[in-house]
């Protein structure tokens, strides 16, 4: 019979203001209530009463009498309760020094930084995660796990040389093929702990489906179905806020929660904690991630967020304004990757939980994103050295952007920096260039937006794309050796 | 990694057409973004026509020649001598590894470097371009004769489908052992565009929500537009809101036109390709119900833009498409057009679903890089 182990997700991110418009007059150190939604305290009071309040005082309760389970927490979620709901903290804190949980490590700011090419960001976000669990829980995490469990070959090295004992992920099937997630595996010689997707999409998902032939389900099949399963031991991560907030009490989710610890000891599963786990478990197999898997939606990879051009331009964005976040903090706020998801275009089923989950739609989400990231830039500029190259670098809003026409309408791609810009010159059709030269619009939006008159002056002398090409190529190339 | 070139190579690209100059039709796509892949690792010259100056772009030497003749078969010969002329200019210090020659154009160019390591490689074949049909002229005899010539006398020979390596095989003898069979790429950035669907669909007087289905191609019997109107008969039935366009110019237009006097088709003539680009993002389904289809790069193309697909179970086509996931496979005739219509416009979600998947596919299989990985092993077997 296998043992269980399971983890509550618990996180809220800062929500960007949908109604946003640059204010130069703000001071920058009131930026943060500029760029973020004023929804985001109510959300959280929201949350609190209909989750985190009735759920934690439960499994307090469940703990005392011997259930155990592990929780990780973002930096993000902590701020803002010890902002608006101290109280709710409390409770965490309790949990967090229960001899029966245990606090998972993960980035302080629930980010993509793991997928960014460099990782020096990501390991100093998780360093600070750490760093803070330790100031206001005294809890010292070994087991690492990353945002929506993103995670791949690179991130098990990163991990493993910050020094965790293990990492929890997705079992997703393509990466484990035949075998099963219920075992201890490694990968990049750290051991990984898989998530069990379908005993933990049981309570997530399915619990409220009434077309699901297990409807309703209830706790003594959910343990029957646990204990019948093969392997070592099963491990289940939910996001918290499936417990009251996203199913609401009504269905019947809290009676689930308060008979599974009996329900399981009736039939002997014991419940361990994630750094149990790895302690007694021997790995039965390596595996290798050269793709990126994750947690999210039925694809398990990072589609989630970088789905769509929309959210590569966006990310892009994010990965280039490195240079120009002289304000780190506000930098760090945007990597949440909360605002990628509301920006994503899907499907199906997947396409209704993304809507569930977004206050605003996915165009909406990207325009919101781009208005406030080229703010933030534009704020910066005044304290960059080369300040002319990083005003012609930065990258701009939706207003400011370049839309490529055709002599019938827009054609659907848009430059939101130099950067693209160059990249688009050699993808869009050879008409809609001829149309925008004949009528001087690079040599315009270059002198007006980019504010480089003598590049504006020779563009209009460019009759080929690859003359356009080239030049903007090689002027792109000397302002970022300026600013790097 | 058995049978592939690791090691840096000078390779010579033949081909009557290019991107950055004389520029007829798919082919000059298909060389240039070949010859630009190819160049990130090895040193890649193109020999081709046009009247501009020799100039190298991303990293590719092109060599330009003009020739003259009074006929397609003159020319072409005057210019395989005048790429043979540039060819030995740069075939100097260092010699050429591979010589690689797209359709029958540059066949005398092959005959006289036929010592050489060559590779030949069959976009299509004068059989099928003239609708799967032997011709009696002397064009015709001449071109599949420097075809079938161009078969015998490269060292291997690749096509762009099974389908069209069975052709080659059956219409020119090229054994099995020695024709590889190397699909197209595409840069799909290119065809997906962020746009408004509904704003496109208003500027053709259609309204934002009625579903869109687009023709793309020549107006030519091959390509099959007369069985897309005759199926459009019933689709209408089932569909009333639906609407057709047709781009594309050809001599059947006329004939076309009059039969869909009375159905919602709107015929749009030639359209430039940032027009296309809008067409194709803006529209519901792109159906492709061609009779021949030695590889069919439209497909591609849909699927770059994310939409779903209705074709013909017909060459390259056939072999690409996986019904059910990512588009639909039905037969060339009008009955069977409309099913596979009506199928996908009963289910919008299906058909966005099925044209997600064949944008994961184009990501997986289509992409430049892969296919010319491919292609350098083929380079590689003709000197193992």
């Amino acid at each position: 019979m296998p043992a269980l182990s399971i983890g509550f997700e618990v996180h809220q991110p800062y929500r960007l203001n949908r109604n946003f418009t640059p204010d130069p007059k703000v001071k920058k150190r009131h930026i943060q209530n500029l760029y973020f939604d004023e929804v985001n305290r109510d959300l959280l009071l929201r949350i609190a009463e209909k989750c985190y309040i009735p759920a934690t005082t439960m499994i307090l309760d469940l703990l005392d009498d011997g259930f155990s389970c592990a929780f990780s927490l973002s930096g993000t979620v902590i701020e803002q309760l010890e902002k608006w709901s101290p109280n709710t903290l409390c409770l965490f804190e309790q949990v967090a020094q229960h001899r029966n949980a245990e606090i998972l490590a993960q980035t302080y700011y629930h980010s993509i930084a793991s997928c960014f090419h460099d990782k020096t960001e990501f390991t100093e976000q998780v360093r600070m995660h750490s760093a803070l669990m330790h100031d206001l829980f005294h809890a010292d995490p070994t087991v690492f796990e990353n945002t929506e469990f993103t995670f791949n070959n690179d991130i098990a090295g990163c991990v493993r040389d910050m020094g965790f004992c293990g990492v929890f992920t997705e079992g997703v099937e393509r990466v484990l093929d035949w075998r099963s997630p219920n075992y201890l595996y490694t990968c990049r010689d750290i051991p990984v702990i898989l998530r069990n997707t379908r005993l933990s999409d049981d309570i997530a998902f399915r619990f409220t489906n009434r077309s699901w032939d297990m409807y309703p389900l209830t706790a003594d099949t959910w343990a029957r179905w646990v204990a019948e399963s093969p392997g070592e031991v099963v491990n289940v991560f939910l996001d918290y806020e499936s417990f009251g907030e996203h199913m609401w009490p009504e269905t019947g989710i809290f009676d689930f929660l308060r008979h599974l610890p009996g329900e399981l000891s009736a039939r002997d599963v014991p419940v361990i904690l994630p750094s149990k786990v790895i302690t007694e478990y021997v790995p039965v197999d390596s595996i290798t991630v050269p793709d990126t898997i994750s947690w999210a939606d039925i694809e398990k990879d990072t589609s989630a967020w970088m789905g769509n051009d929309r959210q590569l331009t966006a990310f892009h964005a994010l990965e280039a304004a490195r240079v120009f976040a002289k304000d780190k903090q506000t930098w760090r706020y945007l990597q949440t990757s909360d605002h990628f998801y509301y920006m994503a275009s899907k499907y199906g089923s997947c396409g209704e939980v993304h809507s569930y989950f977004c206050y605003l739609s996915g165009e909406e989400a990207f325009r919101t994103y781009m208005r406030i990231i080229a703010d933030f830039e534009e704020r910066s500029l005044r304290y960059m050295k080369n300040r002319r190259a990083a005003r012609a670098l930065r990258t701009l809003s939706p207003e400011n952007a370049f839309y490529f026409h055709s002599p019938s309408g827009f054609i659907g791609y848009t430059a939101y920096s130099l950067d693209q810009f160059c990249e688009l010159v050699s993808i869009v059709p050879a008409d809609s260039l001829r149309y925008h030269q004949d009528r001087g619009d690079f040599a315009c939006w270059i002198n007006d937006i980019l504010g480089d008159p003598l590049i504006a002056e020779s563009i209009r002398e460019c009759t080929e794309r690859q003359d356009i090409k080239n030049l903007v190529g090689e002027w792109r190339d000397e302002l970022w050796s300026h600013v790097k | 990694m058995e049978g592939r070139i690791v090691e840096s190579c000078k390779i010579a690209i033949f081909c009557w057409e290019s991107l950055y100059a004389e520029r007829v039709g798919g082919l000059a796509n298909a060389a240039t973004n070949l010859a630009e892949t190819l160049a990130k690792c090895h040193e890649v010259h193109y020999f081709t026509r046009g009247q501009v100056p020799d100039q190298t772009i991303n990293n590719v030497s092109y060599h330009y020649c003009q020739p003259r003749g009074n006929n397609i078969v003159e020319y072409c010969d005057s210019m395989s001598r005048g790429m043979v002329e540039n060819f030995f200019k740069f075939d100097t210090h260092q010699r050429f590894d591979y010589l690689h020659f797209n359709d029958w154009h540059a066949v005398q160019a092959l005959h006289e470097l036929q010592d050489r390591n060559t590779i030949l490689t069959y976009h299509s074949t004068e059989y099928g371009r003239n609708g799967n049909q032997y011709g009696d002229w002397w064009e015709y005899k001449e071109i599949s004769g420097k075809e079938w010539y161009g078969g015998l006398i490269a060292k291997r020979v690749t096509a762009v489908s099974a389908t069209l390596k069975n052709e080659v095989m059956t219409l020119y003898n090229v054994p099995d052992w020695k024709c590889d069979v190397v699909p197209n790429g595409i840069v799909p950035r290119q065809f997906r565009a962020d746009i408004d669907a509904g704003e496109v669909k208003k500027a053709y007087g259609i309204h934002p929500f009625a579903p869109l289905i687009l023709f793309i191609g020549r107006l030519v019997y091959q390509k099959g537009p007369d069985l897309l109107i005759e199926a459009m008969k019933t689709v209408c039935q089932a569909h009333p809101d639906a609407k057709l366009i047709v781009a594309g110019e050809g001599g059947m237009r006329q004939f076309l036109m009059e039969r869909a006097k009375y159905l919602p088709a709107n015929f749009v003539g030639y359209v430039p390709d940032s027009e296309y680009i809008r067409l194709l993002n803006a529209c519901d389904l792109v159906v492709i119900p061609s009779r021949n289809e030695p590889f069919g790069l439209v497909l591609l193309e849909a699927w770059s833009a994310e939409k779903s697909v209705v074709a013909s179970n017909v060459g390259g086509l056939s072999e690409n498409i996986d019904t059910f996931v990512d588009g639909l496979k039905v037969e060339p005739e009008p009955g069977s057009l409309a099913w596979g219509i009506n199928t996908i416009m009963d289910d919008p979600s299906q058909a966005v679903a099925l044209g997600k998947r064949g944008r994961k596919k184009v990501e997986r299989i289509f992409l430049w890089e892969p296919i010319a990985g491919k292609m350098t092993e083929t380079y590689a077997r003709v000197v193992a």
